[in-house]
């Protein structure tokens, strides 16, 4: 095959090739194809879904096991680094991210994959042990400041207790005590030593810490089951604990109940459990209390620095494995896609090899040839990996090759459609004429050079900026050439319309002078006066600028400019429609369809382009006539053919009537010549008996993919023939019937929304011009106005707001709006002229593509 | 100096800035980029350009200004 080169203007060369891989380096031959990215695998058995996955099976069916289990584990790793986040972004462990800019992770061999999981394996019982004891010591470890807490507090509840003694003993006691007995033992109590009075007068507590939310309920149902026979003390502990199994902070009270016999304390401590309370022991005797303190406080002591030693070994332990854990997270990911791909493959087991089949583009052929080659001359293997170009029927895929330049054009076009394979791709024109439509509506020498300010500096530093994960800017980034180009087009017609933020250069001198009457005084109306034969050389003449009727004159010109570029933009498109017909060798695409089209487009709006031309190149006032008005004479030129009212040429009647009865005719040709030829063509292949072979090839290739069912099962496929031949027939009549009535659709379509939808281009450059003058006038021209100190001070305020609302409104948002109306024209107007847009995107196996997809999606979670 | 023989000079200069950007396109896998935008470009800004002037050939009408003072309405 001649190698042609690749070019944007239609999609790459594809060849359907078989390749015959031993069965021992599949695995490899795949990873170096998928670092290639230059070959898209087939599904041998589209039909089955369970009944497949011989190769895989076949090939490292341990390996795999063990690679989803290692998956498994790298992903556990994640979620617990992600849990120890807080205490690991203080530690300043941060989880690497791979660049995959500078990191190219090589292929791993298949022992070092098993060695990898194994690794992993280890490193996640370790993991889990030392996680495992560490959350143990820290309950421990909470378990001890509660109950500190609870000592702590305790003391000032029990002093209190012994003052309330009487009321503890009133709620709960028969009041039959001898008086005195109570005195001598207040008096008793007094001297430290009333702990005994308590048990001695059968009263017992129960001491604990309770979550704070929970404490109203508790009192409740304590009031209640106990019917009130009880005291209870509570107080707050000021700081939050934290609970170290899910690590939330918790606010809790110390309590301490009081009452009244054994049973009722078992109630207590029944009921105080299921609440959620944690009860610690507290001694009564205040001497005691304070030995327990402090062995609290040592074995607190005692378990923070344990606590501590594990949280350092887990902590480095957690930061190795987030130093490699990127990049083994990519070696997964990359064998899973090799295993998932080698089960495309089918596997013939008499000669132990893998066959598969694919699509590459015929240019990368070679460089896949030698690849092969390579990887078997690594393994060593005698058994040549074989790569075949097959001849085949079916559509493949269309590849475009575009760049950093071409990518944002091309993505335009395929947001509305893939091109068909080797249909002229719009995307190369697109690269001008979508910035330049842009630019004829957002035409601004000074927005535009602040479009591209942006655009360039988002190009400058086009690697640090790739990283900001900012949907919108995003956005942006991925447009900065396609905005630089609007930038740059958007100065030159910025400049051909004389408009700097709504102010305009004086760079050459103007064809108009001021025509000073005698008698004229300052306040008075001018005119302009023609210079002579000079006319100003680029662009509108600035003396228009600030006129009264400047706005009449650049709607007249800005109305006739947008026909005048919606005619080029259109027929530039139905000439590519050309250019498909004769790459495709369908003539009747150019008969039936371009010339017709061609023909009737130019006899109207070719027409009225030639008017606006002719009446621009004639001067008027010279010959002494009245310059016509084009609209009426196109409005007549229907209404009524062959009067004219305002000549605008001799022998125009006549000429109008011979193209609109041009125009005429091709509405016939345009709906009725291509179905009917479609099927006589249809027809005489039925007559000449041509209707088993590629008919029912047709069929079969709807249904299955395979190749070899046509010749297998020929004999089935004859007996059913003409039933399958029957339903073409049928299926054939129906999309005529269909097409003509879109056909007519399209055609009403095209004559009246055609040249008014370019229109907008009129409307957008007009509202963007005045839109700025406004803007101008309302911030600038007050703080310009002002004089003196207060001058000064307004300027600066007024500029900032002028400047800031001209990004933010006239470049940012009317921005947008032009891209938009753009990108209309160009889907709808000019697309609708040529393309097919059938396609089915190339979907080359690449690692690459792969993993930006995969860091992309996990981006956006 | 600037006249209606300027449409005629401005389209050689296009087209001879066409054949330059044909031929001197740089060679490789861009080359057929180049050709086109580049072309596609000169065309584009040599009809905006084009438009622009014939519609201030034969002016239909004139500007009108008042508020001028007398310093302004005697330049040029």
């Amino acid at each position: 095959m001649a190698p042609t080169q690749d070019t944007m203007f239609r999609s790459a060369d594809m060849s359907m090739v078989q390749l015959y891989v031993a069965r021992e380096i599949g695995r490899e031959i795949v990873n170096a194809l998928g670092e290639l990215g230059q070959i898209q695998f087939r599904d041998v058995y589209p039909s089955f879904t369970e009944a497949r996955g011989i190769s895989a099976d076949d090939c490292g069916s341990s390996t795999r096991t063990l690679l989803l289990f290692s998956e498994r584990l790298l992903r556990r790793y994640e979620d617990l680094i992600m849990l120890r986040g807080n205490s690991m972004e203080k530690a300043g462990i941060p989880l690497r991210k791979i660049d995959f800019d500078v990191d190219t992770l090589a292929a791993p061999s298949t022992s070092e994959i098993d060695e990898l999981s194994d690794r992993s394996q280890s490193l996640e019982e370790r993991i889990a042990r030392l996680n495992d004891s560490y959350e143990t010591l820290k309950k421990r470890e909470v378990e001890l400041t509660e109950w500190r807490w609870v000592l702590r507090e305790a003391g000032g509840f029990f002093d209190r207790a012994y003052g309330n003694v009487e009321d503890i003993r009133a709620s709960s006691d028969n009041d039959d005590a001898p008086l005195l007995q109570d005195v001598e033992q207040h008096a008793q109590g007094q001297n430290g030593d009333a702990e005994r009075s308590l048990t001695g007068m059968n009263i017992e507590f129960v001491a604990g810490v309770i979550p704070r939310d929970r404490t109203a309920a508790f009192e409740r149902i304590l009031w209640r089951t106990l019917r009130g026979n009880l005291y209870m003390n509570q107080s707050e502990i000021p700081e939050p604990l934290v609970d170290p199994t899910n690590n939330e902070s918790i606010n809790k009270n110390v309590f301490v109940i009081f009452a009244h016999g054994k049973e009722l304390i078992a109630k207590i401590r029944k009921i105080s459990e299921s609440l959620g309370a944690d009860l610690y022991g507290v001694d009564e005797n205040l001497n005691l209390r304070r030995e327990q303190i402090v062995e609290v406080n040592n074995r607190l002591g005692d378990l923070g620095s344990v606590l501590q030693n594990t949280k350092t070994t887990l902590d480095a332990e957690l930061t190795q494995i987030a130093q490699s854990l990127a990049a083994w997270m990519v070696i997964v990911k990359k064998e899973k896609a090799v295993y998932q791909t080698l089960n495309l493959f089918s596997y013939d087991q008499a000669r132990k090899t893998l066959i598969a089949e694919a699509w590459c583009p015929s240019n990368s052929l070679p460089l896949i040839k030698s690849t092969l080659h390579d990887v078997n001359n690594r393994a060593g293997l005698s058994v040549p990996s074989i790569i075949n170009e097959i001849r085949t029927n079916k559509t493949p895929p269309t590849y475009q090759k575009t760049n950093r330049f071409t990518e944002g054009f091309q993505t335009i076009i395929n947001a509305y459609g893939t091109a068909k394979y080797q249909e002229v791709n719009p995307g190369l024109p697109t690269i001008v004429t979508f910035p330049f439509l842009f630019a004829v509506m957002f035409g601004d020498l000074g927005h535009g050079f602040l479009m591209v300010c942006a655009a360039a500096a988002m190009i400058y530093w086009e690697k640090p900026l790739k990283k900001v994960r900012d949907e919108l800017f995003t956005m942006a980034f991925y447009g900065r050439y396609i905005m630089l180009m609007m930038g740059i087009f958007s100065m030159y017609t910025g400049f051909i319309y004389n408009d700097v933020f709504s102010k305009s250069l004086s760079i050459f001198p103007s064809a108009w002078e001021w025509d000073i009457p005698d008698g004229w005084k300052e306040g008075d109306v001018l005119l302009g006066k023609l210079k002579g034969d000079y006319r100003y050389p680029i662009g509108l003449d600035w003396m228009w600028h600030d006129t009264e009727n400047d706005l009449l004159f650049s709607n007249s010109f800005k109305m006739k400019l947008s026909i005048l570029m919606g005619w080029v933009h259109m027929t530039y498109s139905l000439c590519l429609s050309y250019i498909n017909a004769r790459h495709f060798k369908t003539p009747i695409d150019i008969w039936g369809v371009f010339i017709p089209g061609m023909i009737f487009f130019q006899s109207i709006f070719g027409y009225l382009v030639f008017a606006i031309v002719y009446k621009w190149c004639v001067d008027w006032y010279a010959i002494g006539e009245s310059p016509p008005g084009l609209l009426n004479m196109l409005i007549y030129m229907f209404l009524s053919p062959g009067t004219v009212e305002e000549p605008l040429y001799r022998g125009q009647g006549p000429i109008q009537v011979f193209l609109v009865l041009l125009a005429v005719i091709q509405v016939p040709i345009l709906l009725f010549l291509k179905p009917f030829y479609l099927r006589w063509e249809h027809n005489r292949a039925r007559a000449q008996g041509y209707r088993g072979i590629g008919e029912t090839s047709r069929v079969s290739a709807l249904d299955t993919d395979d190749d070899d069912s046509n010749t297998l099962d020929g004999r089935a496929s004859l007996a059913s023939e003409s039933e399958g031949v029957a339903m073409i027939t049928q299926d054939l009549g129906g999309e005529e019937e269909h097409e003509e009535f879109e056909f007519s659709e399209v055609m009403i379509h095209q004559v009246i929304h055609t040249i008014a939808s370019y229109l907008r281009l009129w409307a957008l450059s007009l509202a963007h011009q005045q839109l700025s003058v406004v803007l101008w006038s309302m911030t600038m021209a007050i703080g310009l106005g002002t004089t003196g100190p207060l001058g000064v001070f307004m300027l600066v305020v007024v500029f900032f707001a002028w400047f800031f609302l001209t990004i933010a409104v006239l470049v940012v948002m009317e921005g947008t709006s032009a891209m938009l109306h753009s990108l209309r024209l160009h889907w709808v107007e000019a697309m609708s002229k040529h393309f097919m847009g059938d396609g089915i995107p190339f979907e080359p196996f690449s690692f690459k593509t792969m993993l930006e997809e995969d860091e992309a999606a996990a981006d956006i979670s | 100096m600037a006249n209606g023989w300027s449409i005629i000079i401005g389209l050689v200069v296009i087209v001879l800035a066409c054949a330059a950007g044909w031929f001197l396109a740089p060679k490789g896998e861009t080359q057929t980029i180049w050709r086109s935008s580049l072309i596609l470009s000169f065309a584009s800004c040599y009809i905006m350009w084009a438009i622009t002037f014939l519609a201030q050939w034969h002016p239909l009408i004139v500007p009108r200004r008042s508020g001028l003072r007398t310093g302004a309405a005697h330049e040029n």
